[in-house]
């Protein structure tokens, strides 16, 4: 009975790969999600080709007020190139908004952060700010950029504060639960050993708010940079956001889709080439998502009797490595 | 060793009608080399006697005072659960609980690391690990606590890997001077292991203060200790504590 088992269980790790071996080459090409994600690319713009040319044929109207994908890839080009009939480049643009973006991201971090970690610990800070912070979670970002654009005008000062305005609500709220969730047997245990209150603070409470400070760092970025843009749209002289509006008041559809692409490129690379780094070198303790979780079916050895048969050392590494 | 004397020792959480009695005028003196074991059924205050013990809580009223050699003594505390730092590794999670950080802390540990082989103990060993290099300011006078808590710290391991550390626990304690206070709901493993049982029913109130005189190390097996245990188990009933 043993020996079935252990051999059932040595070769089960085996079996989908096999399975995998026997499909024909074409059908796995197919069905591979790397294939599936390039495949996008090409479906989006044969679906614009087609619907560009289906809109000017039912409307009857000059096809070429509609952009092509060829036109938008020149716009694009040009901008990145710095050759630009706005007022100002590409550059000069996304400089004048992410100065913008950053600053009001400091401010929103700071105060709220504060302002979460008393609303955690005290049940009356949390009582005074709460009704406010979930009317400024209600909030949209126009009525914002309509209320600060009339009374702080058309220069920096309207911007910076529809960022912090925009993005303090989410950091105040992550950092409170944060607080809330703070583990509370992690502070008996420190207490019970006599560890000072500061050290407890340092290396308990700061590590165990990182997650929390993440998210909401995350947050602040990106509802912060669409009541930035709104706000630009509507009552600004400048920036990424008026920009956008520029060409749509010249009528130039690529001008409107480009400067749109630059937003999702913007997005794209704010998450992978600063926030993701990041968060990789500071949850490094964490296990990651795509690690089979195995530790408990570890304990459970019938179970996986393969794992039963490894040497103590091996399944050490497994449960050091998921720790 | 150390000293443990208790008078008077209440504990009540919540107020108005949402009011618990944890612990109800608790008197008790535990001195010298004793491995003492506190019984009874959930929710009887065994843990808030510990919590109180370590300084985790702080009694209602009463008065409580542990020495060791006429000084404050620094216990050690073995979680029921194990209570590490996620972010940090083993041997700095040892290293958080210690005051001082020198080559001969980290060869401690290290010691100790070794001694009980990271397996599938891992969660209740990383703990005790805890314990004994544990924290000091004075390291040279009590860098192994002589007083341990312990709050049932086998209680979620298998019957065998138990039965192999209590083994050890005994020869640890029967080769030092601790004294150890050990909480559990296991009257079998507190027959095994102690050499007086303090018996708590609900609402905190000590029922009972037993002596048990055998002979170590006790085989769970053996007659005298069966016997041993069942009288205690009758001591049980006749304090109406077990469920019917």
């Amino acid at each position: 009975m043993t020996a079935v088992m252990t051999e059932s269980a040595q070769s089960s790790p085996q079996s989908p790969r096999r399975s995998t071996r026997r499909l024909p080459l074409a059908l796995r090409v197919l069905r591979s999600p790397r294939l599936a994600r390039v495949l996008f690319l090409p479906a989006v713009l044969i679906f614009w080709l087609i619907s560009n040319k289906l809109i000017a044929d039912s409307w009857g109207f000059d096809s070429s007020v509609l952009a092509t994908p060829i036109e938008v890839w020149d716009f694009m080009y040009a901008e990145v190139t710095g050759d630009t009939v706005a007022p100002a480049n590409l550059y000069q643009t996304f400089g004048i908004s992410l100065r913008r973006l950053g600053l009001g991201f400091v401010i929103s971090m700071t105060v709220g952060t504060t302002l979460g970690i008393g609303m955690g610990l005290s049940k009356a800070v949390n009582a005074f700010f709460h009704d406010w912070v979930m009317a400024l979670l209600a909030m949209p970002a126009l009525a914002w950029a309509l209320f600060l654009s009339l009374i702080l005008g058309f220069g920096d000062k309207g911007p910076v504060w529809a960022v912090v305005l925009a993005g303090i609500p989410f950091v105040i709220v992550n950092v409170r639960e944060g607080v809330r969730s703070t583990p509370r047997d992690l502070f008996d245990m420190s207490t019970a050993f006599g560890v000072s209150p500061l050290k407890r603070i340092r290396h308990v409470l700061l590590p165990s708010l990182f997650p929390f400070l993440f998210a909401a760092a995350r947050y602040a970025l990106s509802i912060g940079w669409k009541g930035l843009v709104i706000i630009e749209l509507f009552g600004g002289q400048d920036g990424a956001g008026w920009t956008f509006k520029f060409w749509y008041d010249a009528h130039r559809l690529h001008g409107v889709i480009g400067y749109s692409m630059f937003f999702v490129i913007f997005a794209l690379v704010l998450e992978n080439v600063v926030l993701e780094p990041i968060s990789r070198r500071v949850f490094k303790w964490r296990p990651s998502l795509n690690q089979p979780d195995i530790v408990e079916e570890d304990m459970d050895v019938v179970k996986y009797p393969a794992l039963a048969d490894e040497s103590l050392s091996d399944r050490d590494t497994i449960i050091q490595e998921k720790n | 060793m150390a000293d443990i004397k208790i008078s008077n020792l209440h504990k009540e959480f919540g107020v108005g009608d949402d009011k618990v009695v944890a612990l109800e005028n608790v008197n008790l003196e535990i001195s010298g080399h004793v491995f003492v074991s506190i019984v009874g059924p959930s929710g009887c205050g065994k843990s808030t006697l510990l919590n109180i013990l370590s300084g985790i809580e702080t009694p209602t009223s009463g008065s409580l005072t542990i020495t060791q050699a006429g000084a404050q003594a620094a216990p050690g505390y073995v979680f029921q659960a194990a209570r590490l730092l996620p972010w940090r590794t083993v041997m700095d999670n040892l290293l958080f609980v210690q005051a001082d950080k020198s080559s001969e802390t980290r060869a401690r540990c290290q010691k100790y690391l070794d001694m009980v082989q990271l397996g599938d103990m891992i969660n209740i060993i990383r703990t005790s690990c805890q314990v004994v290099c544990s924290s000091a300011s004075d390291w040279r006078a009590r860098w192994r606590p002589m007083l341990i808590f312990m709050d049932e710290p086998f209680s979620h391991l298998d019957a065998i890997t138990a039965r192999s550390l209590r083994r050890e626990l005994h020869s640890m304690w029967a080769a030092t001077k601790k004294t150890i206070v050990f909480v559990t709901h296991d009257v079998g493993e507190a027959v095994e292991l102690s050499n007086r049982i303090l018996v708590f029913a609900q609402g905190g109130i000590l029922k009972d203060d037993i002596n048990v005189e055998l002979d170590f190390p006790r085989d769970p097996s053996d007659e005298a200790v069966a016997v041993a245990k069942a009288n205690v188990l009758k001591k049980f009933e006749e304090l109406d504590l077990l469920a019917t």
